[in-house]
């Protein structure tokens, strides 16, 4: 009978011990894990105060200030660097895979990787303060390929977005059945920048994507989405050089902005564009590319078929791409080439320019990767 | 009839973390499997056993079909005899989770098999942990790896018992 109190005890003892621990734990975790208030100083001019102990990226884009980054700040493309011109301590092991020595010299960080534990200076571009978050309407949705979609979206708030023809968005994927939270990724814009109100995407279905799933099997017109850009240093280069447009499937995108800005500035420059794909199935926007022929001043639209159909009937180019290429292209002088694709197909175009006389420093291009 | 689980070291626990969701990836590798990183291991490592190969076989005919699929350029190509291939990347790189050094390109890599008419998706990540460390991810990973399907879809050829 003794035994029930004596055992009543130990479990009020244990009960007391437990709910110590827990007190100790929890104002442990309010004061040493609490960095408290930490200060940003950007460009040595705008500072602002967020809250300490998390990533660099985030809290920048908690404050609208968006940083590149194609995989949500798990610290896997590389995308997010920052220069930081204060003390944050040393590299970390996952930032250092992604930085070069020369990066290490100037202290370039992966802004993805850095936790804000005290005030810190950096130094970013001035064209990311032009970055914006959009909330954007699915205008319509255009299967231009049984596999790349149209998404046009138009801009809600704010109504109008700036921009290089060339450069991309990051679109915003909601949480679905194969996300338990929202996840970016990043598409080339389609549309010129003339239109302002509206944003023009070409995306194409990849197996499994997160991303491509969503669009082909949940987007509907209506939806809301969010983007935000725009980022991206590839663009036309204000010379009067031939141009030489290569693209493959969705790398259309940039190449379409890029020609409609020609049109809209009556721009005079000789353009040929080389488009590999592989049978009549995978071409697109074969028309419109034609009448922008009979518009721009000197545009020639070369696409190239690697294996047609017998029932294709087709009487253009055929061989890769880069066959096609090598063939047209006699000279390299006073010519720039723009690329847009998977970056085997970058790697081998460069290879033919250069062998054609074009200097790699007039190749200018953006590998997906 | 089921096997003992085996006791797991260190390192492998630590491997084990690694390759949970949102560490490496967002999925992580280990699907729904309950079972500890050595037990999935020795599990797969038996199959390929019991059938006469290796997985460094295994990853090696997967890279040849990936490097057979490059010459599309990101588009489906023939292969001969009856596949088709399309070799695309997308923007980032990953960390092997055993810790191998480097980064690994995201590079998806489609097969179909015409004569089957079964297809099949892998990755250069794939290759690598197939290669080096025997790894095909845990059931119920979107992204596992079944080695009866890598074998009869990119018809590796088993070896004469």
């Amino acid at each position: 009978m003794a035994l029930i109190p004596q055992l009543l005890i130990g479990i009020g003892a244990i009960s007391a011990v437990t709910t110590v621990l827990a007190i100790i734990m929890v104002i442990a975790d309010a004061t040493i894990a609490n960095y408290g208030d930490v200060q940003i100083k950007i460009n040595d001019d705008k500072e602002v105060t967020i809250e300490g102990g998390r990533p660099l990226l985030s809290s920048l884009m908690e404050e609208k200030i968006f940083i590149p980054s194609a995989c949500g700040g798990r610290g896997s493309c590389g995308l997010c660097k920052v220069k930081v011109t204060s003390d944050v301590g040393d590299y970390l092991p996952t930032e250092l895979p992604w930085i070069s020595e020369e990066e290490k010299a100037e202290n370039i960080r992966l802004s993805c990787q850095l936790k804000l534990k005290k005030d810190i200076a950096i130094q970013i571009p001035d064209e990311l303060f032009n970055v914006r978050e959009y909330e954007c309407e699915v205008a319509s949705l255009v299967d231009l390929t049984y596999d790349i979609k149209q998404v046009n979206l138009h801009l809600r708030e704010p109504s109008e977005i700036k921009f290089k023809a060339g450069q991309y968005v990051q679109f915003q994927v909601p949480e679905y059945e194969l996300t338990s939270e929202s996840i970016y990724r990043a598409y080339s814009m389609a549309s010129q920048p003339s239109r302002i109100n509206e944003v023009e995407l070409e995306i194409r279905l990849i197996p499994n994507g997160i991303c491509t799933t969503y669009v082909f099997e949940h987007l509907k017109e209506g939806d809301t989405v969010t983007i935000n850009g725009p980022y991206g240093d590839f663009h036309l280069h204000e010379t009067d050089a031939r141009i030489i447009f290569i693209a493959g499937g969705s790398g259309n995108a940039p190449v379409k902005s890029m020609l409609y800005n020609m049109l809209e500035t009556n721009s005079p420059r000789e353009t040929l564009y080389f488009f590999g794909a592989r049978a009549v199935r995978d071409l697109f926007l074969v028309d419109e590319m034609k009448e922008l022929e009979s518009k721009l001043a000197n545009f020639r639209y070369i696409p190239a078929l690697s294996e047609p159909l017998p029932e294709d009937n087709w009487k253009g180019e055929t061989g890769l791409i880069t066959d096609v290429l090598d063939r047209h292209i006699t000279s390299g002088e006073n010519t720039e080439a723009y690329l847009c694709g998977s970056p085997g197909m970058i790697d081998a175009a460069i290879a033919v320019l250069t062998k054609n006389g074009i200097h790699e420093d007039n190749i200018y291009y953006d590998k997906f990767a | 009839m089921g096997v003992d689980p085996m006791k797991q070291t260190v390192q492998m626990r630590e491997i084990q973390e690694k390759m949970k969701p949102g560490v490496i990836t967002r999925d992580g590798f280990l699907g729904t499997d309950s079972r500890n990183l050595i037990d999935i291991l020795t599990a797969d490592d038996d199959k390929v056993k019991r059938l006469n190969l290796t997985h460094t076989q295994i990853a090696q005919r997967m890279r040849e079909l990936r490097d057979a699929g490059k010459k599309g350029l990101g588009n489906f190509v023939s292969v001969a005899p009856h596949f088709e291939i399309r070799v695309d990347m997308v923007r980032g790189k990953l960390a092997c989770p055993f810790g191998h050094p480097g980064l690994i390109q995201k590079t998806n890599v489609q097969v179909r098999n015409l004569e089957s008419n079964r297809d099949i998706t892998f990755t250069d990540m794939h290759i690598h942990m197939v290669g080096d460390h025997g790894f095909y991810e845990g059931k119920g990973s979107p992204f596992r790896l079944e080695v009866r399907d890598l074998i009869d879809i990119l018809e590796i050829e088993l070896p004469e018992e």
